[in-house]
């Protein structure tokens, strides 16, 4: 329905530029809806990361202290620990009770038996008495269990020497782990949340604005006047559309920003987490397509309900769906491959890894990511103009 | 110029299919004001709105300016003018603002629509609010800005739904001005109301409505003849068969 005095682009233009007025009028809304991402997603990433890297470096640096049951029987494993940065405490009445009450993570049990077995060159044991379920044990664990191993592997080796072995004799194997990781990429373990946010801003950021322009602005009774002027209705709701996007656009440009202030402040490995411009642009571009796929959908689902609350209601389901790839990968990761650029959601969060941890992306990835997520749009578009042609949308009841 | 041919449609509801207009036609001159008169709930706003083709009817047809509303349904609508029974003003824009949103939809250039903006602002009387957001209106002021922005396009086709609903009796009168002035302009003006006196003081022809279906039509003369009597209202009441709806 083309008219010869209105253009399409004339149309879209002019709706698009009234409903951004119309926003910025309500002040309170959008700084509601552009600062509050900025601020509060940074705060959360970054005080998750600090947290957990503060944690590790006390576990790991501080004196560690450790109840010993037995000490007695083996003063120079004490001695060695002592070395170790571990003071050794005298030892608990029951060792399981006091780590199950969380008192202590690690409690070390000497046994009886250990000053015959040293002596007559056997395996003498110990025990490290923890509880797996607890992260907290972790740390203090590796270093007991390391400083113990250190020990028994100097004193192996001396024996071995004493007998007129060589020491490298006993060790048949030698496993060396090399880490692949790059700097890059370990900073994008930090980040696992950050793919997320990003898609939830990107998909829902503007979905009050987009809920407001058609549903509500059917329940308010002004798209009755607006249908009855001679522009067409799929330009009309093509520029509230275009309107959506350019706000979802600039909040997700204000939360990068953020990011990129926030992280050349922030302490430890974060604060080379790159965020150059020309990232910046590819994350922009790769979550255009996701402000376009979450604005057509919204659009949709303002144009096929009856009121605002019932488009609210689907807001729920909406937002669990960005976490369902997330979890998906967490459970069962699987290795990248062409199809998961294609999948809603996954695609995003595989690119924005991508991204964040600097790792290449081929023309081939970018050509399905692209076509497949702007050709979901252009359907879920289609699909919505539809639903504004219905007689229905422009009388409320 | 209006034609309206045998109009039909039904609207499905809960309680079975309702038949809202049931073959109405009539016939709207440039120059005059015809006004469509009937209780409510007889069909007045449903047949409106299949003239200005927000809604398709079942069987029927409308020609504006002799061109058909569903070949050239857009350039149908570029002719008229249309003031919807909701007037949705944009609350947060200012009156001026909601005018000139609909001049761009219509196609209009910036001057153009500065100069309207002029023109309908002093013939309506609406320089002191013009500039303030419509949020907080009066209902009076709410319904020259919503007929502001109808005419910004200068339409040769006026559609009113029941202008004069909820306003006193000066914004009325102001408004009876303003209609007969767009008479004069030589426009085609059509009306609906639900009040007898209103359409007696102002139009030319009249088409009484009741139940979807047209019950007579004429000027207000022909009117009293037909029905034998020599005051108006009770040639209304008599032609539609009851006194329903009359002073609602």
């Amino acid at each position: 329905m083309s008219t010869p005095r209105t253009s399409a682009t004339a149309t879209i233009l002019a709706v698009a530029r009234k409903e951004l007025l119309d926003l910025f009028r309500d002040r309170r809304t959008v700084l509601l809806g552009l600062l509050m991402g900025p601020i509060l997603l940074p705060a959360l990433i970054l005080g998750m990361g600090g947290l957990m890297e503060q944690r590790m470096r006390t576990q790991l640096e501080s004196t560690l202290e450790l109840p010993v049951v037995g000490a007695e029987h083996a003063p120079n494993l004490m001695n060695h620990l002592r070395s170790r940065n571990i003071e050794i405490l005298p030892a608990p009445e029951d060792p399981e009770a006091v780590v199950l009450e969380q008192e202590h993570d690690v409690v070390l049990v000497v046994d009886a038996g250990y000053p015959d077995d040293w002596r007559a060159s056997r395996s003498a044991r110990v025990e490290l008495v923890h509880d797996s379920s607890r992260r907290d044990s972790d740390i203090p664990m590796s270093r007991i269990g390391t400083a113990i191993q250190e020990y028994a592997s100097t004193v192996g080796a001396l024996r071995t020497v004493s007998r007129g072995v060589s020491p490298v004799a006993i060790v048949s194997v030698q496993a060396a782990p090399r880490d692949v990781a790059t700097p890059e990429s370990k900073r994008g373990m930090l980040l696992v949340f950050l793919p997320y946010l990003l898609i939830l801003s990107a998909f829902l950021g503007g979905a009050y604005l987009v809920i407001d322009v058609t549903a509500g602005e059917r329940e308010r009774q002004s798209l009755e006047p607006l249908l009855a002027t001679p522009a067409s209705r799929g330009a009309i709701m093509s520029g509230k559309i275009v309107a959506a996007c350019a706000f979802g656009m600039l909040s997700l440009l204000l939360i990068l920003v953020a990011f990129k202030v926030s992280f050349m402040f922030a302490p430890g490995p974060l604060a080379q987490v790159d965020v150059s411009g020309p990232v910046m642009a590819q994350l922009l571009l790769v979550l255009l397509v996701m402000v376009l796929i979450g604005t057509a959908l919204l659009t949709l689902i303002s144009a096929s309900v009856k009121s605002v609350k019932e488009a609210q209601s689907y807001m729920s389901v909406l937002m669990l769906l960005p976490i369902i790839p997330t979890i998906i990968l967490m459970i069962n990761p699987v290795k990248d491959e062409p199809w998961q650029f294609a999948v809603p959601f996954l695609a995003q969060n595989q690119m924005i890894m991508a991204l964040v941890r600097s790792d290449p992306i081929s023309a081939q990835q970018w050509l399905i990511y692209l076509g497949a997520g702007l050709g979901l749009a252009l359907l879920l578009w289609l699909a919505a103009a539809r639903l504004y042609h219905r007689e229905k949308l422009a009388i409320s009841a | 110029m209006i034609e309206v041919h045998d109009l039909h449609k039904t609207f499905k509801a809960r309680t079975g299919p309702v038949h809202a207009v049931r073959g109405v036609g009539f016939r709207a001159r440039d120059g005059e004001i015809t006004g469509l008169l009937g209780p409510n709930g007889a069909g007045k706003t449903t047949t409106l709105r299949m003239l200005y083709t927000l809604m398709s009817p079942d069987r029927g047809s409308v020609k504006v300016d002799g061109l058909d509303f569903r070949e050239q349904a857009a350039e149908v609508r570029a002719r008229l003018g249309v003031l919807p029974d909701a007037r949705g003003v944009y609350k947060r824009l200012t009156a001026r603002e909601n005018i000139a949103y609909f001049g761009r939809l219509h196609g209009l250039g910036e001057r153009t629509i500065a100069e309207r903006i002029e023109t309908l602002a002093t013939a309506l009387q609406m320089h002191d609010f013009l500039d303030r957001r419509t949020e907080g209106f009066s209902q009076g002021q709410r319904t020259k800005t919503a007929i502001a922005r109808a005419l910004v396009h200068d339409p040769r086709n006026v559609i009113l739904d029941e202008p004069t609903n909820g306003l006193d009796v000066m914004t009325t009168r102001g408004l009876r001005e303003f209609l007969q002035r767009l008479r004069g302009e030589g426009r085609c003006v059509i009306f609906s109301s639900h009040i007898m006196q209103e359409v007696a003081a102002l139009c030319d022809r009249i088409v009484i409505i009741a139940n979807g279906e047209v019950r007579a039509e004429g000027s207000p003369d022909e009117l009293r003849a037909r029905a034998g009597e020599q005051n108006l209202e009770d040639a209304f009441v008599r032609l539609i068969g009851s006194e329903e709806g009359l002073h609602a």
